[in-house]
């Protein structure tokens, strides 16, 4: 095995690695406060990749012609509407069902789901949908012939992934906002009794998550170019399990979950077999959890009686 | 008169923010159409919609404002329904004719029916089939599956396997491939029911993908995306094709009549509907039985169980085979229903719907899954008039379904004893 | 005029009108389903596919209908799920009634709806399935309007080793039935051509990151790519193959050819030099000018399969207005025997109802974001 295909390959799945983590984040810290699985998640995801490319053409459309200014006039419509997404979603969906059983906001979130792909398909229609390359370039070491690289866009991805993981991070431990958030996931009711608007915090929460997912959607689309309405469930299902894998609830196990994901994947795939790649990830997660019941990062749950 | 002023201001400065938050949400996707990297411009979209919802929203308003909306309104949301009902120790009367009434008419009913609908009507009870099977893991035993539809996989693909490698017949395969759907189900259960919650969900939503992804990629064995076809019914030897395929005499050359393609499939539905009734009779019977007891004992309190003296694993385990069972028999009437599967019938979606079919029929109770089953199959295809809308129509409906009926659509009641009876 | 002649006036015209509407209703309309993925990941064919039979359908009212009968089409959606696609050949055999079905797409819907139809005596013609085994299993009404996979694969084969003279070729597939059939098809091709293949992958439909498949690819030091898949796999994957420095040849199908590829690579910089097999393009031969046009005013733009819906639709047409009849086994029959002219050119049938002279032939995309044919 030659050292350069070796080193290529891991940092392939740094890349997608970053990606899953970055949509993990919405994931997990949704489970951590309320405890569902947000399946409509994916579909926000979706939903910013087409803001990206709508927003990109109508800044275009302006005449405006400096990249790094058009990309963060993309970035804010993209976070702004998603995060209203974000915010609609669980007033619709979720927050009646507050208080029901468990299961309750399991399916309505998958019926949420499935109305956000078709609302989608039915008014941009079925076709598969791309923007222009913006980010050109890579950053290459080694030979002409033997060298590793990486793109400018994925290592904007990475930077970001961390970037986002540390602010958040900071948030929940060290601001006001942080410890409502901290209280809530705890204990809902008692923290309602201490004074914290719980519904407010479970939206901010929301709204955090889509915003992530809108970040993650501008990334991956300027990365790859392309995305139709379908792209929620594949994506989505790995940014789950690299979520759980970490142990879901902790920001730190969404990076670390998505990082081990992506990079057994690409080596998998690399040196052994690109069709079953799928089986070797769900297999490792089985594997983590049979060791690890509760992921790689995660507190383990003690029962009260 | 200040009040209902107020109430009329509430009202308008409610809907001007949703109609405000509905164009935010609403106007880039379904107002800038992408075309290439241009965009199109169909504002109006987005704009006649928001003004649906400013609309419906002020409705709403002013309807919360009155005593009688607020009570309206109220019957629908979910608080209405806390709590646990007891149910009579001895069902009324009513109830006992229904019984054999519903038995006739599915005796009677596939004989007067269209091929279509006769097709829909098999779907939907293999369907209740899948949901009774689910039911014993998730509604009874309280362990949360998102991966059941591997065992109906293996079902479906046991038949049409075991037809290809081993010359299997249906009535062979039927008992085989339910024995190998329950194996599977102790294979995979095993190592998981350590896990809670919702890692068990995980856990078993990976071992779906897993049995998908294999019979997509293992193309030697399984036909891969090409798929496999599976062999009709026979009655004790008879065909009910055109032709005889696998080396019988089809059923109307036997008994002298014009041949009628609705016959396979009246059969199946005979055989299937049978199934069905005994399932339902087989699942009321366990829930009585001390198997039933521990399942429900152990869903509500794993702790108290275990400490007294009951085995969680062995008890997990065959509710987990169990479902696995019934999934797995399902599984063979889809395949030999269709006469051809391949892996696309089994994605992720699949389990998605038969757990929306056990949770909106209200976890645990027979009825209400049987109810469920048939409304959200037979709602898709009833929405096949609006075309591309149809996926956006059963979305809308099974989140509305879930605000209108969180716990499902028939309320559980727990058994109770007549003392005196048993004196 | 007395009030007895105008009483006597209105009642004719009253009965009159009343026996016009009656006409009307009993159906003077031959419906024609047209069924494919028209919701689902796949959707973008079935759009495809009914931008075409809609302008046929148009084009045919508008000379006279079948026999003096309008058609009707009928939608009928499969989402290329196999469950789905018995459901609806179900509802339009029983329900609809149709005449004659314009699809599948998915082969794997095409599959097990063609036993209803069969069943049903209506006869069948797809616009876009093209694995082998729709044609090969004995059902007598059961057409096809494009070529089949391992015809495909053939053609694209030879040109690789005779013309581009590769000796390092790496096969990836979608693991989906027409791209692993078409990669199959290529394999045993080069195989006796005496070309053994350097890699043979499957990558998952709906991902868009290859670059772990794109660095495996250079490890194996290939110097030729043959993709068998959609645009939508395809775009990521050369764009990522050009991203990581590797000039090889791409060689992909018929399921590439949309000008969706450009967008789904990124860019006209990436699709340049990529190689396709696919149909003679009925947008340059004389038969489709004036569709063409049709198409263009309506502003469609008729790629893919739009064409070949159109031509299917056509060829059922010519089948009906020369038997005068609607029955599948006589249409078969006519078909089987007989050449109809249609949007792409002059077609014919063999027994199985695959199309005799398969018109497969080698473009090279260029630097434009357009496929022009290979001399």
């Amino acid at each position: 095995m030659e050292l350069h295909i070796f080193a290529q390959q891991l940092l392939n799945g740094l890349s997608l690695g970053a990606i899953y983590g970055l949509i993990a984040i919405g994931y997990t810290m949704v489970y951590g406060i309320i405890g569902m699985i947000n399946f409509a998640h994916g579909d926000v995801y979706m939903i910013s990749a087409y803001l990206t490319a709508i927003a990109m053409s109508v800044v275009f459309s302006f005449g405006v012609d400096s990249v790094p200014f058009a990309l963060l006039i993309i970035l804010a419509v993209a976070v702004l509407v998603t995060a209203a997404y974000g915010w609609v979603i669980e007033r619709i969906a979720y927050r009646p069902l507050r208080g029901s059983t468990r299961l309750a906001p399991l399916i309505s979130a998958i019926g949420m789901s499935l109305v956000l792909q078709s609302y989608v398909q039915v008014s941009q229609g079925a076709r598969n949908q791309g923007i222009p390359t913006l980010i050109k370039g890579s950053l290459r070491i080694g030979s002409d012939t033997k060298f590793v690289q990486m793109t400018h866009i994925q290592l904007l991805i990475v930077a970001v992934t961390v970037a986002a993981m540390g602010a958040l991070t900071f948030v929940i431990q060290r601001t006001s906002l942080g410890r409502q958030c901290r209280a809530t996931q705890q204990d809902r009711k008692m923290a309602g009794i201490l004074g914290i608007d719980t519904n407010r915090i479970i939206s901010t929460v929301f709204v955090i998550g889509a915003s992530m997912a809108a970040v993650a959607g501008v990334l991956v689309t300027l990365n790859y170019g392309s995305f139709d309405f379908s792209i929620d469930f594949i994506t989505g299902i790995k940014a789950f399990t690299a979520a759980v894998l970490g142990g879901i609830g902790s920001l730190p196990g969404a990076m670390l979950g998505g990082v081990i994901l992506g990079m057994s994947e690409a080596l998998f795939s690399g040196f052994v077999n690109t069709d079953y790649k799928d089986v070797f990830a769900f297999v490792l997660l089985v594997v983590v959890l049979i060791f690890r019941p509760s992921g790689l990062l995660g507190k383990a749950e003690f029962e009260k009686v | 008169m200040a009040k209902p002023a107020s109430a009329l201001t509430k009202s308008l400065l409610d809907a001007l923010f949703s109609g405000v938050l509905a164009l935010v949400v609403l106007g880039p996707i379904s107002g800038l159409v992408l075309n290439g990297y241009q965009v199109r411009n169909e504002m109006q979209r987005p704009l006649l919609l928001a003004a649906a919802v400013m609309v419906g929203r002020f409705l709403f308003s002013l309807a919360l404002a009155t005593e009688r909306g607020r009570s309206l309104l109220g019957a629908l949301s979910a608080r209405a329904q806390q709590g646990v009902t007891v149910a009579e120790a001895s069902p009324p009367r009513s109830l006992r004719l229904a019984t054999p009434l519903l038995l006739a008419a599915g005796l009677i009913l596939p004989f007067f029916l269209s091929k279509y609908f006769l097709t829909v009507l098999i779907l939907a009870m293999i369907y209740v089939l899948l949901g009774l099977g689910l039911n014993i893991v998730v509604g009874l035993a309280g362990l949360l599956d998102l991966g059941y539809v591997a065992f109906y996989a293996v079902g479906a693909y046991g038949l049409a396997l075991g037809s290809q490698y081993l010359h299997l017949g249906f009535w062979t395969a039927l008992p085989l491939a339910a024995l190998l759907a329950a194996a599977c189900g102790g294979l995979l259960g095993f190592p998981v029911l350590r896990m809670h919650g919702d890692y068990l969900a995980i856990v078993t939503l990976g071992f779906g993908e897993i049995i998908r992804l294999v019979l997509n990629n293992w193309l030697d064995f399984t036909g891969g995306p090409n798929g496999a076809s599976a062999p009709p019914p026979t009655l004790f030897g008879l065909e009910f094709s055109r032709a005889a395929k696998y080396g019988g005499t089809p059923f109307h050359e036997y008994f002298h009549l014009e041949y009628n393609p609705n016959y396979k499939f009246i059969f199946i539905f005979l055989i299937l509907f049978a199934v069905v009734s005994l399932m339902v009779l087989f699942v009321g019977r366990l829930k009585q039985m001390p198997m039933g007891r521990t399942w429900e004992a152990l869903r509500e309190d794993e702790i108290a169980c275990r400490s007294l003296g009951i085995n969680h694993v062995t008890v997990k385990l065959s509710a987990f085979m169990m479902g696995a069972m019934v999934g797995g028999v399902a599984g063979v009437f889809f395949a030999t229903y269709q006469g051809f599967i391949n892996p696309t019938s089994f994605s992720f979606f699949e389990s998605a719907l038969i757990l929306a079919i056990v949770v909106l029929g209200g976890l645990g109770s027979t009825v209400g899954i049987v109810l469920a089953a048939l409304v959200l199959t037979i709602l898709p295809e009833m929405l096949r008039d609006f075309a591309e809308y149809r996926v956006l129509i059963f979305g809308v409906a099974m989140v509305l379904m879930m605000i209108w009926r969180p716990r499902g659509l028939i309320r559980i009641k727990r058994r109770s004893f007549d003392l005196e009876g048993l004196r | 005029m007395g009030i007895r002649t105008l009483r006597k006036f209105m009642a004719a015209a009253l009965l009159s009108g009343c026996l016009a509407a009656a006409q009307g209703a009993a159906a003077d309309t031959i419906k024609i389903a047209v069924a494919g993925p028209h919701t689902g990941s796949s959707a973008s064919v079935g759009e495809q596919f009914w931008h075409g039979a809609t302008q046929a359908a148009a084009d045919l009212n508008a000379a006279g209908g079948i026999n003096g009968k309008k058609i009707e089409l009928v939608k009928g959606d499969d989402a290329c799920e196999p469950k789905q696609a018995v459901a609806v050949a179900n509802r339009l055999v029983d329900v609809d009634k149709v005449k004659a079905v314009v699809g599948h797409f998915c082969s794997s819907s095409t599959l097990p709806a063609s036993d209803i139809y069969a069943e049903a005596g209506i006869l069948q013609m797809t616009p876009g399935s093209t694995n082998p085994k729709v044609t090969e299993r004995g059902i007598a009404t059961i057409f096809r309007m494009c070529g089949r996979d391992d015809q495909q694969g053939t053609v694209a084969a030879d040109f690789v080793v005779k013309r581009l003279k590769a000796k390092r070729i790496a096969l990836i597939h979608d693991k989906d039935t027409y791209g692993q059939g078409l990669v199959d098809a290529f394999k045993s091709r080069i195989n006796k051509l005496g070309v053994k293949e350097v890699l043979y992958e499957g990558l998952t439909r709906g991902e868009k990151d290859f670059n772990a498949l794109v660095t495996k690819v250079k490890a194996a030091k290939a110097d030729t790519v043959y993709f068998g898949g959609l645009h939508t796999e395809a775009g990521p994957l050369v764009r990522q193959l050009r991203e990581q420095g590797l000039k090889v040849n791409f060689i992909s199908g018929d399921g590439i050819n949309t000008p969706d590829l450009v967008t789904a690579a990124g860019g006209k910089q990436f699709v340049d030099g990529i190689y396709m097999t696919f149909g003679l393009d009925a947008r340059n031969l004389p038969s489709g000018k004036e569709v063409l046009e049709k198409f263009r005013a309506a502003k469609i733009e008729p790629e893919g399969y739009t064409l070949y819906s159109y031509a299917t639709l056509q060829a059922i047409a010519a089948a009906m207005k020369a038997t005068k009849s609607t029955d599948g086994k006589k249409l078969a029959d006519w078909l089987h025997k007989n050449k109809v002219n249609t949007v792409l050119g002059p077609k014919e049938w063999t027994p199985k109802g695959d199309i005799k002279v398969s018109d497969f032939i080698m473009y090279r995309w260029d630097a434009t974001g357009t496929a022009k044919e290979v001399k």
